[in-house]
């Protein structure tokens, strides 16, 4: 009880030290989607921790609810990390969007699948309060599991076209991949252990304690400003005289293979 | 979580399907967090110098040793092989296996050489008051020692086992003075191509 006291009131207060950092550096203009997160989390964590203190009867149900909330917030940080290493002006931006943007769309789309197939799943409890609990840990494991891939997608794909990273994205993303990473798994293995109790303490504090960790990374991460370095882009010219060039080796390619 | 999200009690006849589907979720939020945990480790890309600035540096300094394109000749023992199965050819399998060691020898110094003039430019362009951080500095000293000790390594092993021993690693050796040039090109990119020329010069005075 006393560390999910202690958990539930160091959440807030890192946020609202996020906040600051926000409102200090004027990080808001640069992160808009992020900035809009943490006050989410800050109001949906405060509001946790109040009905935990004076309205216990509630408790359950708002945490529930608050969290479903989060999951479809989620995408705010996995949208703020995209825009960031690919920005619509650049090229990259321009050739990857549409496909990933399909990409992204598949993934959600199979979220839903899995979350549906195991809604309309014969085996769920049949006690109202344990039914939804079952449901959410469900809603929570499908889809963090799809923006954990999104983001490690996006990271992968800036890896290999050697685009850089700022200290800012860098630690937002690899924070917040590594969290919902465990937060997928432990729901996982939460429900798991609800099948057999003598691991329970371990894997209902693991979540949690993951995101405290995630918070001290995000402000270690924007306690500077440091963005992602521009995308270098060639000349028009220069892009035009390489696509003569590439065209040519292809046709040139083609003749030897078949002349 | 607390006490108020305790657990159910799941029906023991689907026990077996959620237990897969869970595990199957555990696994895959597993390697997921691995993979946060490796890309965290490797740190960001390296910056890569612009093309012209890699150009530059060949321009300005002659590099004898990478500009050696036929190490794979150089290195390969197929004609050894093919005069050793004739017996009457021993000899002259021997005297090529001689020859071929030497240039090697000859090529190795030529990249130990390559390497201490790329190490020399990168200093007199610091010393001109490029930016660098100590950081860089100290990793690309440490590039140049383990690179020294292989290429000494490699002039060991060539003298004691052949050149043929070790064909792959010999041909590799090459990429040690391609990686410190762009090294160099990296900072020498950190001054505007204008200034390139005046470089050259003053370089070319130093050096003489």
């Amino acid at each position: 009880m006393a560390l999910s006291l202690t958990i539930g009131i160091t959440g807030p207060i890192l946020e609202l030290s996020a906040l600051a950092l926000f409102l200090r550096n004027s990080l808001w203009r640069a992160y808009p989607r992020l900035f809009a997160y943490i006050i989410w989390l800050f109001c949906a964590n405060s509001t946790i921790l109040v009905t935990d203190l004076y309205f216990r009867a509630a408790y359950t149900t708002v945490y529930w609810y608050i969290d479903s909330i989060d999951i479809v917030l989620r995408l705010l940080v996995v949208w703020e990390v995209f825009q960031q290493i690919f920005p619509k002006s650049s090229g990259l931006n321009r050739s990857l969007s549409k496909g990933l943007g399909a990409v992204a769309c598949g993934l959600l789309v199979l979220a839903f699948a899995i979350f549906w197939g195991y809604q309309n799943y014969p085996g769920l409890p049949a006690d109202f309060a344990d039914r939804v609990r079952a449901i959410h840990l469900a809603l929570d494991r499908s889809f963090g599991f799809v923006q954990a891939l999104m983001i490690l997608g996006t990271l992968l794909i800036a890896r290999y076209y050697g685009v850089s990273c700022g200290r800012n994205i860098r630690g937002i993303a690899l924070a917040f991949g590594g969290w919902i990473s465990i937060s997928t798994a432990n729901n996982a293995l939460v429900a798991m252990v609800d099948m057999d109790n003598s691991l329970r303490p371990v894997f209902y504090y693991l979540r949690p304690l993951s995101f405290v960790f995630m918070l001290v990374v995000w402000i270690w991460a924007l306690w500077v400003y440091e963005p992602n370095p521009p995308i270098k882009e060639s000349e028009p010219v220069e892009l035009d005289r390489w696509t003569e060039d590439w065209n040519r080796t292809i046709s040139t390619a083609r003749t030897i293979i078949r002349p | 979580m607390d006490g108020g999200l305790e657990s159910y009690d799941l029906n023991c006849q689907d026990h077996h399907t959620t237990m897969t589907n869970l595990i199957f979720f555990a696994t895959l939020g597993l390697l997921l967090f691995g993979s946060f945990i490796i890309l965290a480790l490797q740190g960001s890309p390296k910056t890569l110098p612009d093309s012209s600035a890699v150009r530059a540096v060949t321009e300005i300094i002659n590099l004898e040793g990478s500009s050696f394109s036929n190490a794979r000749r150089l290195l390969d023992d197929t004609d050894y092989q093919l005069l050793c199965s004739n017996p009457d050819l021993r000899r002259l399998a021997d005297r090529l296996r001689n020859d071929r060691r030497q240039l090697a020898l000859m090529w190795i110094s030529l990249l130990q050489s390559d390497l201490l003039t790329l190490w020399r430019f990168r200093r007199f362009l610091i010393q001109r008051g490029v930016q660098s951080s100590l950081g860089e500095e100290v990793g690309t000293l440490q590039a140049l020692v383990l690179s020294l000790v292989l290429l000494n390594f490699l002039r060991v092993s060539i003298r004691t086992v052949g050149p043929f021993a070790l064909p792959r690693v010999t041909r590799q050796a090459g990429q040690l003075v391609e990686s410190m040039s762009k090294g160099a090109a990296l900072v020498l990119g950190r001054i505007p191509a204008a200034g390139w020329a005046e470089i050259e010069r003053s370089w070319v005075k130093t050096a003489a």
